[in-house]
């Protein structure tokens, strides 16, 4: 009898089902951004919201590499929907933990399937994710750094406006 | 799965079977047939899928417990499918066994096919 179903997909239902999941993380990742350059620039952090854009389209990027990835393989990418995004926050510096917060959970799921790749052995995804890790080095490192701020400029007098002026020129140039 | 029915011109070889049904598959055709609720329908790849979905998504809980009057019956239709079932709650719960059955049997194959097919030397 033959194998029909691996011939038609490379991807195990599982590991089909966390990339969704991943997709929809992502594409949540990027509604949140655009969310919080929203609130940065009502409150006059111009620089902070621009680099909340770069972000939301960075993560739009992620979540399409992944959409293609999981079609070229022969599976069944889902278009997800996004509801329950943040749309007030109670502090400056309270965008910048919530934006740590998501990257360390971005890390999170994509560990939780490459642990699944190794179960099922399936490298050729695993592969694939290896991208997305060194990209989390860099996503991770520039939310901490710009929670950093916060603490060597500190938010008294202008220090606000300082911190903001400094969120965009944040780069993580390590090619370890 | 051992045995192949020799029909006029279609190769069937059984992946799993109930008392209430069975699946069988084509490999010259690459594609599924459903032996079930009274009639033999054809499903490939992409509609098997749908098919699963469709019947695991089904709460039996839920409809056993409700206490509507409405009757139990529940429409399982698929899109781009030539098919469709209407199926009692008990039909559907022997429906999910068959297909339960039948994805352990292809994944059991897959193993198998691995293992014995696939090495690399």
């Amino acid at each position: 009898m033959k194998d029909i179903i691996r011939v038609k997909s490379l991807l195990s239902t599982d590991i089909e089902t966390l990339l969704n999941q991943q997709i929809k993380k992502e594409a949540h990742s990027s509604a949140i951004y655009l969310s919080m350059a929203s609130w940065c620039n009502r409150n006059g952090f111009d620089y902070s919201s621009d680099y909340f854009f770069k972000q939301a389209e960075e993560e739009r990027a992620h979540q399409l590499k992944i959409y293609k990835y999981v079609l070229d393989m022969g599976g069944n990418s889902i278009s997800p929907d996004i509801n329950n995004i943040k749309l007030e926050y109670n502090s400056f510096r309270e965008v910048f933990e919530d934006a740590l917060d998501q990257e360390i959970s971005v890390t999170q799921s994509l560990k939780n399937i490459a642990a699944r790749c190794h179960k099922e052995q399936d490298y050729v995804t695993l592969e694939f994710l290896n991208w997305f890790f060194k990209e989390q080095r860099e996503e991770e490192y520039k939310a901490r750094r710009a929670l950093e701020l916060f603490e060597v400029i500190g938010e008294e007098g202008t220090g606000r406006w300082q911190i903001d002026k400094h969120v965009g020129q944040i780069v993580y140039n390590s090619e370890a | 799965m051992q045995e192949t029915l020799t029909l006029p011109s279609i190769n069937f070889t059984e992946v799993f079977s109930t008392k209430n049904g069975a699946i069988y598959q084509s490999d010259s055709e690459n594609c599924w047939y459903i032996d079930f609720a009274g009639k033999l329908a054809r499903f490939d790849y992409r509609n098997l899928l749908k098919l699963k979905k469709a019947v695991y998504q089904i709460d039996i809980e839920d409809l056993l417990l409700n206490s509507e009057k409405s009757a139990d019956l529940e429409i399982i239709f698929i899109c781009a499918c030539d098919h469709c079932y209407v199926l009692s709650l008990l039909q559907i719960i022997k429906m999910k066994e068959l297909l339960k059955g039948t994805f352990a049997m292809l994944e059991l194959n897959h193993i198998i096919y691995d293992r014995l097919h696939r090495l690399a030397f």
